[in-house]
């Protein structure tokens, strides 16, 4: 059973929010500021923690990193006391934190549906916007041993790319998946005393030599060989499009489309077009794609959220509203002002 | 008033010197060996050139059909043919000494689904084609072509509130 909503009471920066989740593809648009990234961290928590038993008050504090690790300060900022309170279902299955801005330690929060909800573990994976296989090896010891100022997400993600190869012959699925990242990025990783090197004809390659946009392929290829991303996972990915270049939006595109053919939820933060409309050319009749426009009310100043199955129905895409200025201006341009 | 129509398309424009449906075999005289725009409309200070496309819904195709024209123009399949059409144009034009003003072309693609992002896309490639001026040589000494621009019927009749263009 994949996550199936989202809810939000005084959380971080919403006020009340409640989304409806596609149990295919999740797609998180809006401009800066309106919560995306904070969506996702909150039901990456959720899921991470029926595998690492991780108190969720905790993880929260772990990937959201407060200052001074303070609970309290994930609450929606107001001058009284408030409580603020995330929820994350999975079906009838409902997890719940609540705290109060006055709260310093996870302790002082209150969950409910713990029990049920780690009963049945959820593979995960978050891919934060900076990418992090160059810079892996010594990392996880680093992040371990001192308190440095990583949200958890980057250990994270390491802990899972260091995950060696399932056992046994690959399935006909995952194979197929695989042969299209190594024909992107011309090679295969490989690990060596936690380092990561692209394999390929002309021998090995550092990742620190690779360019950055392959790195992500080559993430990518690793949690499909290493088994992590299987039917029944959740994979969030914050910005795919960084440091990629837009050739290979299209691959890449059609590789989470087949990871959620192949049962694993996917959700995505994006700023750009060409993966919206990726998506939208790539997609066939029984993908389920939901489009989630998160946007600030301009009567309310509050965050909203509207949901949407198909490209077009998209509202408010400020994505598009970006290329629609750039249109008007650019047929200003070419028919001069006369016409107008 | 000067009043086109192609298919299910028809445009109105008031204050037009004159206006002709050009892509026409009975009047054009050269279509076996020379491509053509839809419409030629003189204005006070240009002229126009106008391809318009009225294309079927994709969604509306039966599944066995493969031809999808949409997907095709989203692909950049059809800017050489609007980029011909243009040049086979400007050149009967130019041989018939009707080029003395700056030539505006303007693509219709009657297919509203088509976003901002996907006519700027359209638009750009088609200057780089034709070309226009940015990318002529600095030897040239006349315009090949002003400006040109890709539309849908929304977008049209926002930058073009005096020629409105409807579906008939």
């Amino acid at each position: 059973m994949i996550l199936s909503r989202i809810r939000f009471e005084r959380f971080t920066a919403f006020d009340d929010l409640d989304v409806a989740l596609s149990p295919g593809v999740n797609v998180l648009i809006g401009a800066n500021a309106t919560g995306k990234t904070h969506l996702m961290k909150v039901a990456y928590a959720a899921c991470d923690i029926t595998k690492t038993q991780i108190d969720f008050a905790e993880k929260l504090i772990r990937v959201f990193l407060p200052s001074g690790r303070a609970l309290g300060r994930l609450v929606k900022r107001q001058q009284a006391s408030s409580r603020g309170a995330a929820e994350v279902y999975r079906g009838k299955q409902k997890l719940r934190v609540s705290f109060s801005n006055h709260s310093t330690v996870p302790e002082s929060a209150t969950v409910t549906g713990l029990k049920a909800w780690g009963a049945e573990p959820i593979e995960c994976v978050y891919v934060p916007v900076k990418e992090m296989l160059s810079n892996a090896p010594g990392f996880r010891s680093l992040y371990a041993q001192r308190d440095v100022h990583f949200e958890e997400v980057y250990a994270d993600i390491l802990d899972r790319a260091y995950r060696p190869a399932l056992r046994g012959p690959t399935d006909a699925q995952r194979k197929r998946l695989l042969e299209i990242i190594q024909a992107a990025m011309d090679g295969k990783v490989t690990v060596k005393e936690e380092e990561f090197f692209l394999r390929n004809k002309q021998g090995n390659l550092e990742f620190s030599l690779l360019a950055e946009g392959m790195r992500k392929l080559g993430l990518l290829w690793l949690l499909i060989q290493n088994g992590t991303l299987l039917g029944g996972s959740v994979l969030f990915w914050d910005e795919p499009e960084t440091n990629l270049n837009p050739k290979l939006f299209g691959v890449l595109m059609e590789i989470l489309l087949e990871l959620q053919r192949l049962g694993v939820q996917v959700f995505l933060a994006t700023h750009d077009y060409a993966i919206l409309k990726e998506l939208d050319l790539r997609r066939e009749k029984e993908d389920q794609i939901a489009f989630h426009s998160l946007y600030r009310d301009e009567g309310s100043g509050e965050l909203g959220c509207h949901t949407a199955s198909d490209f077009l129905d998209i509202h408010p895409n400020a994505i598009a509203e970006a290329f629609a200025d750039l249109y008007d201006r650019e047929v200003k341009r070419s028919l001069g002002v006369t016409v107008q | 008033m000067t009043v086109l129509q192609e298919r299910g398309i028809q445009i109105e424009f008031s204050g037009a010197l004159n206006g002709r449906k050009f892509d026409d075999s009975a009047t054009h005289g050269l279509s076996h060996c020379m491509k053509a725009v839809d419409f030629i409309v003189e204005l006070p200070d240009r002229i126009l050139f106008i391809e318009v496309k009225d294309p079927p819904d994709p969604a509306a195709l039966p599944a066995h059909v493969k031809a999808d024209y949409v997907k095709g123009l989203l692909s950049g399949a059809e800017d050489a043919d609007f980029c011909y059409k243009y040049r086979d144009s400007f050149l009967y034009e130019w041989a018939a000494n009707r080029t003395d003003k700056p030539i505006y072309y303007l693509v219709l693609v009657a297919f509203n689904r088509l976003t901002a992002a996907d006519l700027l896309a359209r638009t750009d490639a088609l200057k780089r084609k034709l070309p226009v001026n940015q990318a002529t040589p600095a030897d040239w000494q006349r315009s090949l072509v002003a400006g040109c621009s890709v539309f849908n019927l929304a977008a049209w009749n926002k930058a073009l509130p005096a020629y409105p263009a409807q579906r008939v």
